[in-house]
């Protein structure tokens, strides 16, 4: 008994030490990095678990237990900022994949300007958040907005994009959408132009129409792409908060209030010690619905 | 039944003519071998048959269609890639089922058809895997399974063993060639090995630079090579070639003597050669015998003895270096003087234009 479970363990060290002396650097390399990610990440983290635990002025913090929680969930209109974090999210990601994976498609066929346009998709990601919301307040206002001089043009009556309380969030998740696009198709295009041509050229000969091609071959070997997009964009819209404080600042009301925006109304009402709470609940919501869904996209499904 | 019939097929690249006006005629239930060096168009060839490839040029039949500009899945045609292209993210079973599945057959009929396929390739479990989970060998397989079952008239093979290790690169040749027996479907077989191109064809095309260099059997293509070029490509290890000048021309032969060779009078046609011209002798290095008479003297430089054979590296004394492969076994020290005989009737002589000179009959 003794005797083999030594020979169990030094096979598992024989196993283990190809992997160790695989790496050419020092253990030490790692330092630098240690170091900055934890005075700039970790120490914030922890320290923010701690302040979410007192009454805090900035200057001075008393603990009070979960006093903050308490408060924070007593919110009003927590519960429709938690609803719209998730509806935002939900359809950001979904626009963003559908949208991306559209436009990925087009970019990378044989079509006209192929480089330029994918110069014009990608430009919005580069534009400020803030400049896009304002510049999107101005297009959507209710009646001077040229989009809806534009759809009066045509006989339309365009609804108050941003003035609606059931519209807003909508509005707002849409220019969300037309600023993130370009990095969803940007990431498409890179899983894209990675499917072997093989295997489209056999689809061809055993005569696969385009829209075959489309499901039975691009749409499951991108998924790499798509789980990328999908976690990212996701994330982002659990997260939004400087799109919606541009163009709404949550409301009409707390028609269009997150999560995000919630704890920053709370903030600068100087209640440190509750936002800082709220920002924990907001990062246990994001881990509760992320890591559950990156665990289902990255299942295994047989790739290389 | 379809043969294929191709008529000065050309394609251009741009400004590049890759395939430079191909005649080339296949029969039914043949097995044709494209063989040629790296680049020389093959693939390419076979990718215009599969009407993955534009046609620049030309005519291409199957059967007695015309099809230059017939989709690839109405050709009649399956093919076998060389990377299998087998979908990762579907089991074997819809794999091969993914042509039946795309022209709506019945689910009954497919299924048939599928498990019909798996029992010819003797995989039927494996049919609920994935690719990831097989082995080269049974990947080449599933791929020729989702040949099989569109019941094609011509198979086309875009270099389907090179990623297969050699042993098994062995067996797969053989059950490619049964196949092809059981199935008695034409076949077009692209490969820059000259050893398939051998053991499988009834008809190997050798392709360079995008021209046919010759199109006839294994056995013709080795005996009677029609050019410099397919001389050297075909037969392993390569023909041994030497510059010789025409020392006098009788009827049926040609006297040639060199630096490196003695007289040797040489049967073959004559016409359009003048005494005192420069030609190229070949001999294959099987042919080469030792013999203290031998019209070729060298030096022995490298000895490789394989116990049922031996093949001796000899320099000649212009620097040009032969291979021999003397039959059995035989101890020879480096730097020793070797002479080498060989039959008359077993060297070809090439003219300046590389074109081989058999002689008549």
């Amino acid at each position: 008994m003794a005797v083999s479970s030594i020979a169990g363990v030094s096979d598992v060290a024989a196993a283990n030490r190809p992997m160790r002396s695989r790496s050419p650097y020092p253990g030490w390399f790692f330092l630098p990095a240690a170091i900055i990610y934890s005075v700039l990440f970790l120490a914030p983290t922890f320290a923010s678990l701690y302040f979410s635990l007192t009454r805090w002025t900035l200057f001075d913090s008393t603990f009070i237990g979960l006093d903050n929680f308490v408060q924070f969930f007593r919110e009003p209109f927590l519960v429709q900022g938690l609803v719209n974090t998730v509806i935002y999210a939900v359809v950001t990601s979904s626009l963003k994949v559908v949208i991306g994976m559209l436009l990925a498609v087009m970019l990378t066929s044989q079509i006209m300007a192929r480089g330029y346009l994918r110069s014009v998709i990608f430009f919005p990601v580069l534009v400020s958040t803030v400049g896009v919301g304002i510049t999107f307040t101005v297009l959507m206002h209710p009646t001077a907005g040229a989009i809806n001089q534009g759809l009066a043009l045509i006989g339309i009556k365009g609804p108050g994009w941003l003035v609606d309380p059931k519209l807003a969030l909508y509005s707002v998740a849409l220019v969300d959408v037309w600023k993130g696009v370009g990095l969803a198709t940007v990431i498409y295009i890179a899983g894209l132009v990675a499917i072997p041509r093989d295997y489209y050229e056999a689809a061809r000969i055993d005569g696969a129409t385009p829209l075959q091609n489309f499901f039975y071959v691009t749409l499951p070997l991108c998924r790499p792409a798509t789980a990328t997009v999908i976690t990212l964009s996701f994330i982002g819209g659990l997260r939004t908060f400087d799109l919606i404080w541009a163009m709404t600042k949550g409301g009409p009301g707390f028609a269009s209030d997150t999560v995000a925006s919630v704890i920053y109304k709370q903030y600068q009402a100087g209640f440190y010690g509750l936002s800082t709470a709220g920002n924990v609940v907001l990062f246990i919501l994001i881990a509760v619905l992320v890591v559950p869904l990156t665990m289902f996209l990255n299942r295994k499904q047989g790739h290389e | 039944m379809a043969g294929l019939e191709l008529k000065s097929l050309r394609k251009n690249y741009g400004g590049v003519e890759v395939i430079k006006g191909v005649d080339l005629s296949i029969e039914h239930g043949e097995f044709v071998v494209f063989v040629g060096p790296s680049g020389c168009g093959k693939s390419t060839l076979l990718r215009m048959i599969a009407g993955l490839e534009d046609i620049t040029g030309g005519e291409l039949r199957i059967g007695d269609r015309v099809v230059n500009h017939v989709e690839p899945r109405d050709r009649g045609i399956a093919m076998v890639f060389q990377s299998y292209a087998l979908y990762p993210h579907m089991t074997v079973y819809d794999n091969v089922g993914f042509g039946l599945k795309l022209a709506k057959t019945p689910k009954d009929v497919r299924d048939k058809k599928i498990r019909d396929a798996a029992r010819i390739l003797q995989m039927e479990h494996l049919l609920d895997r994935k690719p990831s989970q097989l082995s080269g060998g049974q990947r080449q397989r599933v791929a020729i399974g989702r040949a099989i079952v569109r019941q094609p008239e011509v198979f086309l093979f875009d270099e389907p063993l090179s990623n297969l290790d050699a042993a098994l690169r062995v067996d797969m040749r053989m059950e490619l060639s049964k196949l092809h027996n059981d199935l008695g479907a034409t076949m077009i077989y692209v490969t820059h090995d000259q050893v398939e191109a051998m053991t499988l064809a009834d008809k190997i095309v050798v392709l360079n630079a995008g021209v046919v260099q010759q199109v006839g059997s294994p056995i013709e293509l080795y005996k009677k090579p029609a050019n410099l070029f397919v001389a050297g490509f075909i037969g392993s290890p390569k023909m041994n070639f030497i510059d010789v000048t025409v020392q006098s021309i009788d009827a049926g032969t040609v006297t040639i003597v060199g630096k490196d060779i003695s007289p040797v009078a040489i049967p073959a046609d004559a016409s359009g050669i003048s005494v005192g011209d420069t030609v190229t002798l070949g001999i294959r290095p099987h042919e080469l015998s030792n013999a203290s008479t031998g019209s070729i003297v060298g030096q022995v430089m490298l000895v490789e003895r394989l116990g049922n054979e031996t093949i001796v590296n000899i320099a000649l004394p212009s620097g040009s270096s032969w291979l021999a492969v003397l039959d059995g076994d035989h101890r020879l020290a480096i730097g020793q003087s070797f002479a080498l005989a060989f039959d008359a009737n077993a060297g070809i002589i090439f003219d300046k234009t590389g074109k081989a000179r058999h002689p008549a009959g």
